[in-house]
């Protein structure tokens, strides 16, 4: 459980290289290159995804979280305002290899804040879904369970009832052994 | 320090199972307290009303207490579990999903089928009763009739919406010749007991609507009407045992006032869940633990998930999250390798295009860049989640013990937890992750990822959904923490109505055994209540 107390809440997030302005331009250059615009789709920078995300970087990581973003960018070659796209994408690539976890933190954090805007809502709609950003409110239609059409004939499954609960044979199973380490997805 | 006038029953706990024994007592003519740690959670206060409902439940709304920052919470150390808890009016019905699969009949009788893990004191047939009466206080829907499973009533209401992600697993199951099953749920189809009908929204970590039951919505108003009072924001500190051998009462603190109180009853009942009533007997000098089971065998299931996505689009984002339950891996087989079984909790998928975007049930993640949105739209809508959820064995090495650092605000030490699968846990989740393989692959998947929940390091941070076992049921006072009847065999007015009384955690979303327990015991603590408000015997004398 996170101590409230240690989330101070005035980060400096200017640096001898950068102004705050210069610091804002910089998380909303880095934004826009992990959710460009493209067709109908609006960039995460025009939805203004750089405030949310640092706003929540703070409240969540702490004071220090935004600083040290901006600080990583620029370790990895930032700022990107002078760069092409291709540089733009090495150098969040860079910061992507060098700092995973505070990228990977930061990318969900900037795609749910992006997501929950009402422009890119619209952009879901018009690729064909019903969404809603707040579904809740009136629900989805979604067709009422038809017991004539879905109901399953397959008549498959069985259970074992309590009286016929027998003693199974373990004694091939090794089961007080070790042995099976290599399980899950890497086996 | 203050003293109250003894109540009948004093309960610790608000959650689902505090309600339910809340409600039969009070309904039975007892004088009933209830001590609540948490607040009453309002409708208004779910995220569910705001648009940025994703990210509050990531954050203060997430359903693991390490997440958020929640003045009602107390810290739980643990080694791996993502713990579940919500600690306020309705306990965890405030974030859960609200799957509601029962038991089997040999899930009570694996000590006769295996002996790797006990029987239980009571049968299936003893339980079935008392599923039917909660299924009609809490509001389900499902359908009746799966060979699967033993005959049972029909749901109060009718199944939930057949939806097209549905279809496409009926349709993937059917091609493998497996078992599926439209799945029961905890929330109504239809308007029920003055609650209105699940619409759709697909937002199911609880529900401010009480569509999905709430049981601050749902039962907690019978408890009140009946008499109860509950009082919140009031959290138990210690169980106090008098000479006698008898419970007398709980040392509890007003959060409000900071003032420590004592309330004494004639019998206390503990439904804190299957960490927080470890934690309070243990802080209570050990009390109700000559067996040394207070705490140990902690369950959370095997768990392994998958996410597959179709080319067409099938609405997953619509509907409630659970569409069908497959049953064919239930029972044991040892040609698998292993002992106990397994189901499939099917899903449609989230709800949310930030969540689709940025990792739901198997972390898959859409790609930065150009080429992000076109992994969108591919995905977003086309997704089908499965969980494998399976019989993990006791181990007492599993289990809650309190941090002797730790504290919480007031003195109380904090919950620690430490769970690692075994060898038949192991075997059991590399044959379900090939299974659930074959689930997408007969749903012609174009893309598929799964996860087994080990981090870098290996270690296995289950999401501990389910916290179940540690004050065991038991025929046997040396190996088990309560009776048939969830009284301690120590002291013989201390009742534990929670999750923690599972012998065993089947292949099932616990609640609804949960729930049908705890009636269980509250009729019976209700009908034996002279005998058991004066008996000094020891049950396990």
């Amino acid at each position: 459980m996170t101590n409230l107390s240690e989330l101070e809440t005035t980060p400096e997030v200017g640096d001898e290289k950068l102004s705050p302005a210069g610091a804002a331009t910089l998380i909303a250059d880095f934004v826009d290159v992990l959710i460009p615009g493209e067709r109908l789709w609006p960039s995460a920078r025009t939805v203004g995804v750089q405030g949310q995300l640092a706003l929540r970087l703070m409240e969540e990581r702490g004071k220090n979280a935004l600083p040290a973003l901006v600080k990583a960018i620029e370790a990895a070659g930032g700022p990107l305002g002078g760069l092409d796209e291709a540089a733009r994408v090495a150098v969040v690539r860079r910061f992507e290899e060098a700092e995973a976890d505070l990228f990977g933190w930061v990318r969900d954090a900037a795609y749910i804040a992006y997501y929950e805007n009402p422009f890119v809502a619209e952009a879901i709609v018009l690729t064909g879904h019903l969404y809603e950003l707040r579904p809740h409110i009136k629900g989805y239609p979604v067709q009422r369970f038809d017991l004539a059409r879905d109901t399953p004939r397959h008549g498959r499954g069985r259970y074992t009832k309590t009286s016929d609960v027998r003693r199974v044979d373990i004694s091939r199973l090794d089961l007080e052994s070790n042995r099976t380490q290599a399980w899950g997805l890497k086996r | 320090m203050t003293k109250s006038q003894d109540c009948d029953v004093l309960i610790v706990g608000a959650g689902p199972t505090g309600a339910l024994a809340a409600m039969v007592l009070a309904q039975g003519g007892l004088d009933v307290l209830c001590l609540e740690q948490g607040a009453w959670v309002e409708p208004g206060d779910h995220p569910h009303y705001s648009s940025d409902c994703t990210w509050q439940r990531r954050t203060n709304w997430s359903s693991d207490v390490n997440k958020r920052h929640h003045p009602d919470d107390y810290p739980v150390e643990t080694n791996s579990s993502q713990v579940l808890m919500w600690n306020g009016v309705g306990g965890s019905t405030n974030v859960y999903s609200a799957i509601w699969p029962r038991f089997r009949p040999s899930d009570f009788r694996k000590g006769d089928e295996h002996g790797l893990a006990p029987n239980w004191p009571i049968s299936y047939e003893d339980l079935a009763p008392f599923y039917e009466k909660a299924d009609r206080l809490i509001g389900t829907s499902g359908l009746a009739g799966d060979p699967a499973m033993p005959p049972r009533d029909p749901c109060p209401t009718g199944p939930l919406p057949f939806t097209r992600a549905a279809g496409r697993l009926a349709e993937a199951f059917d091609k493998l010749g497996w078992h599926w099953w439209p799945a029961e749920a905890g929330v109504i189809s239809e308007n029920y007991d003055g609650r209105p009908a699940c619409n759709g929204c697909g937002i199911c970590n609880g529900c401010p609507r009480g569509s999905m039951s709430k049981f601050s919505i749902s039962i907690w108003p019978k408890a009140l009407l009946a008499g109860t009072r509950l009082r919140t924001y009031a959290r138990a500190l210690k169980i106090e045992k008098g000479p006698d051998g008898r419970a007398t009462g709980v040392h509890f603190v007003d959060r409000n006032t900071g003032r420590v109180e004592f309330q004494g009853a004639k019998l206390v009942i503990i439904a804190a869940n299957g960490v927080g009533t470890p934690r309070l007997l243990l802080a209570s000098d050990n009390l109700a633990n000559s067996s040394d089971q207070v705490g140990r065998n902690l369950l959370h299931h095997t768990l392994v998930t998958s996410e597959f996505w179709v080319d067409e689009p099938i609405e997953s984002h619509m509907g409630y999250v659970a569409s069908l339950l497959g049953r064919e891996f239930a029972e044991t087989d040892v040609s698998r390798g292993f002992v106990n079984g397994f189901q499939f909790n099917c899903l449609t998928n989230t709800s949310s295009a930030g969540e689709a975007a940025a990792g739901w049930a198997s972390n898959a993640k859409a790609p930065w860049g150009r080429g992000h949105h076109e992994w969108f739209e591919r995905h977003f809508s086309h997704g089908i989640g499965v969980h494998a959820i399976g019989d993990d064995l006791p181990n007492p090495n599993n289990r809650v013990t309190i941090d002797p650092a730790v504290r919480d605000s007031y003195g109380l030490p904090a919950a620690k937890l430490f769970y690692q699968p075994g060898e038949n846990d192991r075997r059991m989740m590399n044959f379900m992750l090939d299974r659930l393989e074959d689930i997408a692959k007969a749903a012609g998947a174009f893309d598929y990822k799964a996860t087994d929940y080990r981090d870098e390091n290996g270690v296995y941070r289950t999401p501990a959904w389910h916290m179940i076992g540690t004050c065991r049921m038991g025929a046997d006072p040396e190996r088990s923490v309560v009776n048939k009847w969830n009284q301690s065999w120590d002291v013989p007015n201390l009742f534990i109505v929670d999750g923690s009384v599972v012998a065993t955690g089947a292949v099932v979303n616990p609640t609804p055994t949960i729930s049908a327990l705890a009636l269980r015991a509250a009729t019976y603590i209700r009908d034996n209540f002279r005998e058991l408000s004066m008996t000094t015997r020891p049950m396990a004398a």
